[in-house]
């Protein structure tokens, strides 16, 4: 396995809180059906002329299950391209709709809270 | 955050009534959240209009959009092509929402879809109580976390009033006293001594408009 | 062409693993659904009394309905739900199924004729060409599409697919193809609740107990 780059990302707290929600997270992206009926209900999905990036499964996929995919061991630039989905393509106006019940922006705010641990974090003073 | 409720639709429907190319704009901020404003109850309101105009044998164009926030300029930036096609706007925002949408267009109608109440919290989805009135001179460190502003009903920073009827107020037998939860509260607390400081009565800072600026900023904006 | 102790085993012992593997791993995910999320009994705030049905409130559930997801993607609602429904009901009525349940057990349901059970099963594979279809041409739904996704569709159509092979005969050799459809009915089996199959439980568990916006009934567990 190549050595990645973790400069800069205490990859151990990272793991501590994915190690937190485990259980939980794990099992709404494993249920999760890929069905994107949650597309609609994402108002910025909407007004961005429904690009397939805004999809909140598409948003929470992208976060969420690429920490738990590479099991924490992220570098900067990871979370800098998460940080763009979870900041810039979410308000977390909790409004998603999932048929199957998946809490969505649950698992969006925990990869926001990951990112700000490590210093990730939109900045809105740098307009 | 902010917390408000959507207006009846007859109210809506006589404030828009002389016009007929409406965009109803939504906000994907405190709206949102408080399922008062949202993407969902701009659609769900479009549909209730339309439902009433046809009843009354109107024409009427409705539009629909929502942006991330209505209190902050750049999110208003997208709708100022779409607006072109609209002779008024019907904001479903608080506010401060309604008033920055109606700066940036002055030369047609703004209306308020919502009535913003208070700044509040969650309880239950759906249910939200008030918390704070935004007075600007919080006193929360003296009253043991609850607010003497907007829990009691004559504002007393001091304590309460004679008016104490077992341990309700005497507005209302629904109404705790909310001086007596603050006795409680600093009394578990160990933390009596607070409310025996002398606080200065509330000033009414928010009756006036109050510009706030954060304190490394001062320097940009103040001469 | 295929080993007797294979295909012994496979028609025999494994079919009642996988019932088992089936049963005991919905029994767990449903119970750490459960130990997931607590209870949280609902706040009682003066209720209000209930509307009568008029004109009014049906027009209200229209237009609900219309905004819902059925409104908006009314294909793919309309798709799945048949799609659901012949999965359920396809296998649980067909006669060559009930006949083998009698001959093991004693017990078997009553049966559609095999015409019906023909329709059905055409009708599903339709419906997962229309899946596919979406997977591989619907933008939003490719964008987080990969190769597990068509993996599961396979493991769900493959069971109807070979079965209704082997029904009409269409491979000259039925032992093989049949122990495919059996293979194919127990690997489904058994990736229900280690898969994106347990929504299969957990869409009712999700939306019938947990409140939330869309919740469907009146649920009171909480994450």
């Amino acid at each position: 396995m190549a050595k990645i780059n973790t400069a800069g990302v205490d990859t151990d707290r990272v793991k501590e809180r994915l190690d937190q929600y485990k259980t939980k997270m794990k099992l709404s992206l494993k249920a999760c059906a890929h069905c994107t009926l949650c597309a609609e209900s994402c108002f910025l999905y909407m007004a961005r002329d429904k690009d397939p990036k805004y999809t909140p499964s598409y948003k929470f996929i992208n976060s969420i299950g690429i920490l738990y995919k590479k099991k924490g061991m992220v570098d900067k630039v990871t979370l800098g391209e998460i940080r763009d989905n979870v900041w810039e393509r979410c308000a977390l106006c909790t409004r998603c709709y999932c048929p199957l019940g998946i809490n969505i922006p649950e698992m969006l705010a925990l990869a926001r809270s990951i990112c700000r641990e490590q210093g990730v974090y939109p900045r809105y003073d740098r307009e | 955050m902010v917390k408000s409720k959507r207006k009846p639709v007859e109210e809506i429907k006589d404030s828009i009534a002389d016009y007929n190319k409406i965009l109803t704009v939504g906000c994907g901020g405190c709206a949102s959240v408080c399922l008062a404003g949202g993407q969902r109850e701009v659609n769900e309101l479009n549909a209730e209009l339309n439902t009433v105009f046809r009843l009354e044998k109107k024409m009427k164009k409705l539009g629909s959009y929502t942006v991330e926030r209505q209190c902050n300029m750049q999110f208003l930036i997208e709708l100022d092509e779409k607006i072109k096609d609209y002779d008024c706007v019907l904001s479903m925002a608080c506010g401060a929402g309604v008033q920055l949408m109606a700066e940036r267009y002055p030369a047609i109608p703004v209306f308020p879809a919502v009535n913003t109440v208070s700044i509040g919290v969650d309880r239950e989805i759906g249910m939200y109580e008030e918390k704070c009135r935004a007075c600007g001179e919080c006193v929360l460190a003296y009253t043991g976390g609850i607010c003497p502003v907007t829990r009691c009903a004559k504002g007393l920073f001091n304590g309460p009033c004679g008016g104490t009827n077992r341990g309700k107020c005497e507005i209302s037998q629904d109404i705790p006293c909310a001086w007596l939860d603050i006795y409680e509260r600093l009394k578990s607390q160990n933390r009596l001594d607070d409310i025996l400081k002398i606080q200065q009565p509330m000033q009414w800072k928010n009756q006036v408009q109050r510009t706030t600026v954060q304190e490394p900023y001062e320097k940009r904006y103040y001469r | 062409m295929v080993n007797s102790a294979l295909f012994d085993f496979i028609r025999g012992p494994l079919v009642w693993i996988s019932f088992v593997v089936f049963l005991l791993g919905l029994v767990f995910q449903t119970y750490r659904f459960f130990s997931l999320t607590k209870k949280n009994p609902h706040v009682i705030y003066n209720p209000r009394p209930r509307k009568k049905i008029s004109k009014e409130s049906i027009d209200h559930f229209i237009n609900k309905t219309k905004l819902s997801v059925a409104g908006v993607n009314p294909v793919m609602i309309i798709v799945t739900t048949v799609f659901h429904i012949c999965l359920i009901i396809a296998p649980l009525f067909l006669l060559a199924h009930n006949l083998l349940l009698d001959q093991a057990i004693g017990f078997s349901l009553f049966s559609f004729s095999e015409k019906m059970t023909d329709y059905l099963t055409i009708v599903l594979l339709i419906c997962g060409l229309y899946f596919l279809y979406r997977r591989l041409f619907v933008p939003k739904v490719r964008a987080i599409t990969d190769w597990y996704d068509y993996v599961i569709l396979l493991i769900a159509t493959a069971p109807f697919i070979t079965g209704f092979i082997a029904y009409h005969q269409l491979v000259p050799d039925y032992r093989l193809i049949i122990t495919l459809h059996i293979l194919a009915g127990e690997i489904m089996l058994m990736a229900v609740p280690f898969t994106k199959f347990v929504h299969m439980v957990f869409f009712f568990v999700f939306r019938f107990t947990i409140e939330s916006e869309y919740s469907l009934g009146k649920g009171n567990r909480t994450w």
